[in-house]
């Protein structure tokens, strides 16, 4: 079942199309990529999805029902790119104001931050103001709040900027066993390296549009372009055949590209033949870095102002 | 509804913890008094004192009539001297003096002189020669009084026996004017004091909750709508509080002063003088009057210091430019008062006192003057209800552009910019 789903959103501004006309599905449990370059409409998206604006044309289902965000609130965390709290308020009561303008009561509200302060070693920080913190440990208390309600859907605006590898370790942990109770996760970044380790589903948008959606395993293997990389004990004098390329030599390692019509099997025995001894034959996907700058390439860098008439 | 209630408790308690709220509830009627007592006693204080030398041709002025003059009134010394007047044009500095007078031969008691230089290097205000007119006056009305014969009863006749015109209100005997313009003057001060203040409060949270990003984690939860009105109504409700809290404390003393103070002082001095006032005036109605138009005015005019702090950014100088049409119509609405305390029933006072953004301060400023007599019921009903309509209309524009506003970063928007946020769909 699909926790959202998005038909055919809009939301012009006055001199740009933020979003134009994008689809699509997140299913209940999983970790999605909202992946973009800047400015390609994600922030946009992700605040008509919170609720925060109201689209121009088309239509939100949160758990199969038009979305209302008045209701739908509650069942949402949303943890901005720019890190938003009071800095001198105290952080426990500034925990629970937030918990409760959320919809919890002030005794469940108080139960979950104590556990979660707990949890994440934050308990001496209940009477500490925001503004005593470092940024990292603002990025743990605004993370702890946005997940505190225990939402059904979690959406983090480039939750590890500024987190160091420990810190942000802890955070990819808890996200993993959020989404192993069920919590749906939306991530949006445009940090390739950790949408590949962390999503199973990604959209890739730009310019405002969908450009690419699926899994991460699936959008690999359309995107492959019969690289090979073929380890031999000692490199032959000629390496060259009907059935591959070679693109470059590391080594004794070849990287090759399986030319049209032939298979892997036609490469190995090529090696096999010539009587080199294979140590390692394995296939090279492209990296979603590689994809996205492949895809992305070629439209300029920042958005450009248009006008808008609609 | 839930939710502005747990805003509007963020906001109040949060300013009421703060150390300015509390100092500044105290401080603040010390300052007021200090600043009213404090620059009567530093003008007294600062009275110039000059030592003149008289130069007398005419032979009006004895050295004994000089010296009781200046023994009954101790401020400004004249002396008469017997020097010629081109030698003291000279030496009068040297001699101890601030400056000279020459009493020509002409002088004729029955006619006085129109004009008599009082000679000197500096130039004085009317503060310094005034009372030294009025001093030589003095002798020479003694002189005016012997040469006509009147005697000491004459006098004392002459002096005292005056028609006083006093204002006395048939429907309404408690009517004092003087009570009536005190405390309009303190009424008005105070509502532009607060409006300014708290307006500009409000303005600085809108735009620290926008720097602070903290409007885009909180809007995901409420509408921004209930986070404006949230956060006006919980200042309100603290100048609310700070307003009570000197009543309080006035009624105390009052009281206190009443029961207690049978020994005389300065305390009881000051009883008395409150008791006069508020026997005078309906304290009541005027506490009621105030408290309704300092709410409806603070959000009249608060919603758009909100509006005006959703569109602007890091930036203080932003705010300032911004909102100087707002300030200015609080200014004017000051100025309106002056005229409109010394002629309470004038058209002027009467439509400033109706229309919403001059009403609070101009009315608040009439109202003492007694309602129904000075104030019809009418214009004090119609004001407060297009005042209620004005805020209803305030609020309303200014939340269709703190909703653009709150999270649009960049460019300071113009206020054309921000029209159109408010009136597109």
């Amino acid at each position: 079942m699909n926790i959202l789903e998005v038909q055919n959103l809009k939301k012009y501004f006055a001199t740009q199309k933020a979003v134009d006309d994008i689809s699509l599905q997140i299913g209940q449990g999983s970790i999605f990529g909202l992946l973009g370059p800047n400015g390609a409409g994600k922030t946009t998206l992700i605040r008509m999805i919170t609720g925060i604006f109201y689209p121009d044309s088309g239509n939100i289902l949160f758990k199969g029902k038009n979305f209302e965000p008045e209701n739908d609130a509650r069942f949402i965390g949303y943890m901005p790119e720019e890190r938003g709290l009071y800095k001198k308020m105290k952080i426990g009561e500034q925990a629970l104001y937030l918990a409760r303008l959320k919809g919890l009561s002030r005794h469940d509200a108080m139960h979950k931050i104590k556990d979660w302060f707990k949890r994440l070693e934050m308990d001496s920080w209940w009477n500490k103001k925001v503004e005593d913190l470092s940024k990292g440990m603002g990025q743990k208390l605004q993370f702890v709040i946005t997940v505190l309600h225990e939402p059904d859907l979690i959406i983090l605006d480039e939750p590890f900027s500024g987190l160091d590898p420990v810190n942000a370790n802890l955070i990819k942990d808890e996200i993993y066993r959020l989404s192993q109770k069920g919590t749906t996760i939306i991530f949006s970044t445009h940090r390739m390296e950790q949408v590949e380790e962390i999503c199973r589903h990604i959209v890739l948008v730009n310019k405002g549009k969908k450009i690419l959606d699926g899994t991460v395993e699936g959008i690999k293997h359309d995107f492959k372009e019969n690289l090979f990389g073929i380890q031999l004990e000692t490199l032959p004098a000629r390496t060259a055949n009907a059935s591959f390329e070679t693109i470059s030599t590391r080594g004794n390692e070849l990287l090759v590209r399986i030319n049209e019509g032939y298979k892997p099997n036609d490469v190995l025995s090529h090696f096999i033949d010539s009587g080199s001894s294979v140590v390692s034959f394995r296939e090279i996907l492209p990296s979603l870095n590689d994809i996205f700058i492949k895809l992305v390439e070629g439209t300029p860098t920042s958005r450009q102002f248009e006008k808008i008439s609609a | 509804m839930n939710k502005i209630i747990l805003i509007i408790k963020r906001e109040f308690l949060t300013l009421v913890r703060k150390r300015t709220f509390i100092i500044g509830t105290i401080l603040f009627p010390l300052l007021y008094l200090g600043l009213i007592f404090g620059t009567g006693y530093i003008a007294d204080k600062s009275k110039e004192d000059l030592s003149v030398a008289v130069i007398d041709k005419s032979g009006y002025f004895t050295e004994a009539a000089l010296a009781k003059l200046n023994q009954d009134d101790t401020l400004n010394k004249l002396t008469l001297v017997n020097v010629p007047e081109d030698i003291l044009r000279d030496r009068y500095d040297s001699l101890g003096y601030n400056g000279y007078v020459v009493i020509p031969a002409t002088l004729d008691w029955r006619k006085g002189l129109d004009s008599l230089s009082f000679n000197t290097n500096k130039t004085y205000g009317i503060g310094a020669t005034v009372p030294v007119e009025r001093k030589l006056n003095r002798l020479w009305d003694e002189i005016k009084n012997d040469s006509l014969g009147i005697d000491a009863g004459k006098k004392t006749i002459l002096a005292t026996s005056k028609i006083n015109l006093k204002i006395l209100n048939i429907k309404n005997r408690a009517a004092d004017s003087q009570s009536a313009t005190i405390i309009g003057y303190v009424c008005g001060f105070l509502m532009y004091l607060i409006l300014l203040l708290y307006g500009s409060q409000v303005m600085m949270g809108v735009t620290e909750e926008k720097t602070n990003r903290i409007a885009e984690v909180v809007v995901s939860s409420v509408k921004p709508f209930q986070l404006m009105v949230g956060k006006i109504i919980g200042i309100g409700m603290v100048a609310l509080t700070q307003f009570l809290i000197w009543i309080a404390c006035i009624f105390i003393i009052y009281n206190a002063g009443r029961f207690g103070g049978q020994q005389g002082g300065m305390l009881t001095n000051t009883v008395e003088s409150i008791q006069r006032v508020f026997t005078s005036v309906n304290i009541l109605l005027v506490v009621c009057c105030f408290i309704f138009y300092m709410l409806a005015g603070f959000f009249f005019y608060s919603s758009l210091y909100a509006a005006i702090g959703s569109a602007i950014n890091e930036d203080m100088r932003e705010a300032q430019s911004l909102s100087f049409p707002i300030t200015m119509l609080v200014i004017f609405s000051i100025m309106l008062m002056t005229p409109a305390i010394s002629n309470p029933s004038s058209p002027l006072a009467v439509w400033t006192s109706i229309i919403p953004f001059s009403s609070p301060i101009v009315m608040m400023a009439r109202v003492p003057f007694g309602v129904p007599n000075t104030v019809p019921i009418w214009q004090l009903a119609l004001s407060m209800a297009l005042l209620i309509g004005g805020f209803m209309l305030t609020t309303w524009f200014a939340a269709r552009i703190y909703r653009t506003g709150i999270l649009m970063y960049g460019k300071k928007p113009s206020w054309k910019e921000m029209m159109k946020w408010a009136f597109r769909k």
